[in-house]
This record gives structure tokens, sequence and C-alpha cells, in this order.
């Protein structure tokens, strides 16, 4: 179960605002990235974000340059999910492959506003927010073990082992 | 029911069932990293696969392009952490000698159609061009890629393009693509592969076929495919010296998300105005505005037919007093091929500064960046704000990119 605030944002977000490419070469630690997510479009988000909290933004999210550390500094700054009107694809996939739900619920986008509640339970697939349940189907099956291993390799690493 | 393009490469590189929406395994004929993001694969590597070997090192690439050579000490470091990584595991490495890694997997005919190809390139779909499914992904799918040789992928639907009609030059390949993707929308085939047919796509050349499916990211495809064409054959001759590839041309009763057609009759030459490669316009527009830097290169538009159009344009002439022109040939082959048959001599007498072969502008890697308010027009890809600098970025074609580097100004080439 996920539950926090939601930080709101429009379309387009671009992986150059979520993380951006003056730090991309600096190899840094996960609790350095947190500091910088989002530092283009939100200066505040990096200092005022808590754990379990919600990015609820529109069409698009995660286009443009395919760094992976767009997802990763979420993931350090603890955010629970993006909730989106859809997805760049490559975000999408950087996202799952570390960890990060990522759900696109476009009438709660449109309900969501910042700074409300909201609690998502992605196995039952329910959103809830301000006494109302949003319904999302549920991700594919090897999507859903993905984020349930925390990501593309500990996942495999898992599916390895029980092999034997 | 029939497949489409990218589902008949899927369905020939997997064991689970193939339809729009489903998750599959998918095996990956070729798996690179670039010197963007390639040392964090190979942080990511070492962490997760400490002591392991990578699945086969005969398939895997890195692809130095970015900042090439490196013109930061960062950029210098990344590239040699994937330098000693590819000796431990036998990798070849193409080095900062060799170009935009796309180019040069299409040139060494490691692209191949029907193949299956990942990178940390996002332009990596660009391989559409000659049939082949290319995918720019991150860190560590790369990883993943690297050590086991596949991924998992979602089958996207796909989307048909139509283009009716035909077009003549000065009106190219690339203003065929900033016309779609006005059309389309930087969203308008979000998550979705495109075919794009028609007799003016067939008619394309090679380098007019990459320069269609390079933009295929700013039109947020998966990937485009093209129908086969004889300069597609001729290319893969070139590179491979064989023909017999599995081309994948969909099934006549393949199911489309969507059909949409176009007419390109009469089409004009199109440039897109900051700060979006989806804000197009007819050049005619826009022209008279001031231009300070001309960028010519790109895996958009860095090919030798590119460069050629450009030194025709300007053979015998000048660029416009205070107009700098920065010339990056894609790889070193076509570099070879302009210097030998006199046209980097042509674009040396013009004015240009010419830099060796590599991303170059669009990657803010050599040949720099832009200064506030330093107005540039780029035949690449990509005119977010930041991207190449802090100026303006307008995308064009390299005719209406030497136009206005003669005249100092945006001028369409139907005036020349």
């Amino acid at each position: 179960m996920i539950k926090g605030r939601a930080w709101k944002y429009g379309d387009d977000v671009n992986t150059d605002v979520i993380f951006p490419g003056r730090y991309t070469y600096a190899r840094m630690e996960p609790e350095e990235m947190a500091k910088h997510a989002l530092e283009d479009l939100d200066p505040k988000f990096a200092a005022e974000v808590k754990p379990g909290d919600v990015i609820v933004a529109g069409k698009n999210f995660g286009c443009g340059s395919s760094r992976e550390q767009a997802a990763t500094c979420l993931v350090a700054a603890g955010v629970g999910a993006v909730i989106a009107k859809s997805f760049a694809r490559i975000f999408f996939r950087n996202a799952i492959n570390n960890g990060l739900l990522v759900l696109e619920i476009p009438e709660a986008v449109d309900a969501i506003g910042p700074g409300d509640e909201v609690e998502i339970d992605p196995e039952a697939g329910v959103l809830r927010h301000k006494g109302r349940e949003y319904r999302f189907p549920p991700l594919p099956p090897t999507v859903m073990e993905i984020l349930r291993d925390g990501g593309l390799i500990p996942h495999l690493k898992k599916a390895l082992t029980k092999e034997g | 029911m029939g497949k489409t393009a990218i589902e008949k490469i899927f369905a020939a590189h997997t064991e689970d069932e193939v339809a729009p929406g489903k998750v599959i395994w998918l095996k990956l004929d070729v798996r690179t990293a670039r010197d963007f993001a390639g040392a964090n694969v190979v942080k990511r590597f070492r962490e997760a696969y400490p002591d392991e070997r990578v699945a086969d090192p005969e398939k895997t690439f890195f692809t130095f392009d970015c900042n090439a050579p490196a013109n930061t000490i960062a950029y210098a470091q990344n590239q040699q952490t994937c330098r000693v990584f590819a000796r431990e595991q036998g990798i070849r490495v193409y080095d900062v000698d060799s170009g935009i890694g796309t180019h040069v997997l299409l040139e060494e005919g490691i692209a191949v159609p029907g193949a299956t190809l990942v990178g940390t390139d996002s332009h990596m779909n660009i391989l559409g061009a000659v049939g082949a499914f290319g995918q720019g992904m991150g860190d560590v799918d790369i990883a993943f890629a690297f050590r086991h040789g596949r991924t998992w992928f979602e089958v996207p639907p796909t989307m048909r393009v139509r283009i009716r009609g035909n077009f003549e030059y000065p009106v190219t390949a690339k203003d065929l693509t900033l016309f779609l993707v006005g059309k389309l929308g930087a969203r308008g085939a979000l998550g979705k592969a495109l075919e794009i047919e028609g007799e003016a796509v067939e008619a394309l050349d090679m380098a007019g076929r990459i320069t269609l499916c390079s933009m295929a990211t700013e039109m947020g495809a998966i990937s485009a495919f093209l129908p086969p064409s004889d300069s597609l054959w001729e290319f893969v001759e070139g590179a491979t010296g064989r023909r017999d590839f599995p081309y994948p041309t969909a099934d006549p009763d393949a199911e489309y998300i969507q059909e949409l057609e176009f007419d390109v009759a009469g089409l004009k030459p199109i440039i897109a105005a900051p700060p979006r490669p989806d804000n197009v316009h007819e050049v005619s527009e826009l022209e008279g505005e001031r231009v300070d830097t001309v960028f010519v290169g790109s895996c958009t538009n860095g090919r030798y037919e590119d460069i050629r159009t450009v030194a025709e344009i300007l053979k015998g002439r000048k660029v416009a007093k205070g107009v700098v022109l920065k010339v990056a040939p894609a790889t070193r082959r076509v570099w070879g091929r302009l210097l030998k048959e006199g046209w980097l001599e042509v674009l040396y007498d013009a004015g240009a500064v010419i830099s060796h072969a590599a991303c170059a502008g669009c990657a803010q890697g050599q040949l720099g960046m832009t200064g506030e308010g330093e107005v540039q027009l780029s035949t690449g890809n990509r005119n977010f704000p930041g991207k190449q600098g802090k100026g303006p970025t307008y995308l064009c074609s390299p005719a209406t990119a030497a136009a206005s580097a003669l005249f100092g100004k945006i001028t369409s080439p139907e005036r020349l």
C-alpha cells in the first residue's frame, strides 16, 4: 500500500527537468541524486518530499533523453508512485526496472490537486482520493512481478534461484 | 490474424505469444552502450553481476559518440571506464574516432533487416531505416541485456501512416519528417510502432530513410518502419555483402490501432521553431529572422548525402558575415568520403568549421553550445530549451540550413 501527498505537474515533463543533464556524469550515490530530483521543475520538491508521496502529472511524463537517473532519483527521493495520463515509454521501462510504480489513470489525474492525500493499492488495482475509488487495470503479470521484486535485476536473480 | 512489421520481428525473437499489450521476453541480437550512460551500465553490471561475463561479447559493443573525443574530464573518465570493462570482457569498442553509434552499426552491417538491437541512445530506433528493431533504454536495462542477451518488452500496437503524393528537391526527407512530427505532435504516436508508407517514402535514399526513422522518438513512437526499397538493399549489400535478410513487411490483414493519411503534394520546406520539435512552420513564414549559428550534422542529417547537399549549395560562395557554419559528419566513413571527393574543401572555402564525426551540437559535445540569445539553425532532431545551450534552436533540412547560412537569416532553399 502506498500513501502520501500529491505533487502535481502538467504535460510533457521531460527527463531534463526530472534530473538535470548537468549532473548526469557525476556518478552520484542515491541520497545525493535525491537532492536534485525535479530541481529544474520544482525547486521545493527535493527538500519537502516525504516517503510515499506521489507525483501526479499529465500526458507523456518522462519524455526526451533516455537517462535512467530520471527514474532512480525519484526512487531515491522516496516517491511511492507516479500517476500520469500517459508515459514516455523509455521512462516507463526505467521506472519499472528500478521498482518504481507507474500508473496511467487519467481520471484520477484530473481530480487530484496539489498536496491532496492519495492512497494506492497496486495489487488490488485501486487508487483512493477524497473518498472516491479509481479502479485501474492491473499491470501485465511480468511487470507486476518485476515491481514486487524491486526491479529487473533482483527479479531475474530471484527467478534464476527458483529455477535452481 | 496477420502481423505488423514489429510483430514479425518480435515473433522471430521470442517464444512468447506476440500481440499488442502482451509483455514478452525478447532475444536481442545486439546490445550496445555509448559514452552517455555507458559508465553507469558498467557500474550497474559490476554491482549486479560481480565477476560474471557478458552473455556474448561478439554481440556486445561500446560506441562513443556523445562527447568524442571527450572535452570534459568526467566524460573522458566515463569512456575509460567503458574501455577497461571492454578489455576485461573482450567487447569491441567503436572509440571516439568512429562517429555516431547508430550509424556505425548500420555501416558495419551490425544492424540488419529483421534484427533486434538495444542501446543507451534514445534514437536507437533510427535502425528502423534498415528494417531492424532498435530501442533506447536505461542503464539497468542495458546492464541486464549485456548479461542475459534478452529483455522484457511490451508489444506496442502499430499505427499506419500513408503518405500520398510526392515532393521534389529542395523539399527533402527532413521536410517530410518535420511535417509528420507537426501533424502527429510529440505524443501522436506515443507508445506505438509506426509504419510509414507511400510512393514518396519508397523513393527515399538511405539518408532520407534514416532522417525519417530518426524522429520517430519526437513523435513519441517506439520505432518507425518503412517499406523496403532499392536504396535500402543496395546499402545493406554494401555493408554485409548479402541481401537475403527477412525484411519485416506487414501482412495484408495486420491490425492497426489507427490509420492516418497525409497528402504531401506541394509540400514546402518546413522548419521547427523553439521550443519543441512539433512547433513546425513553413520556412517561408519565418524567413528573415537573424541566424548566428548553423549546425549541419547529427544522427538525423549527418549522412554523406546531407552534407554534400550543403556543399553543393555553398560551392563557390561564402556564408554570410557573422554566421558560423558548423559541420559534423555522422561517421568517420562519411567524413572520409566527403574529404576524398573534395566536398570538405568546398565547405572550408565557404567558411565552414568542420569537426570530426560524432553527435556534436546535439549532445553538447564537440562544436560547442549556444549562449543566451544566440540563434541556431540545426539539422538535428531536438530543440528543447537548454538541449544545445541557452540560445533558441530551429530544426530544418540541410538545404534550408545552407540557404540560411548564405544569407545570415532564415531563408527557404526555394530562393536559390
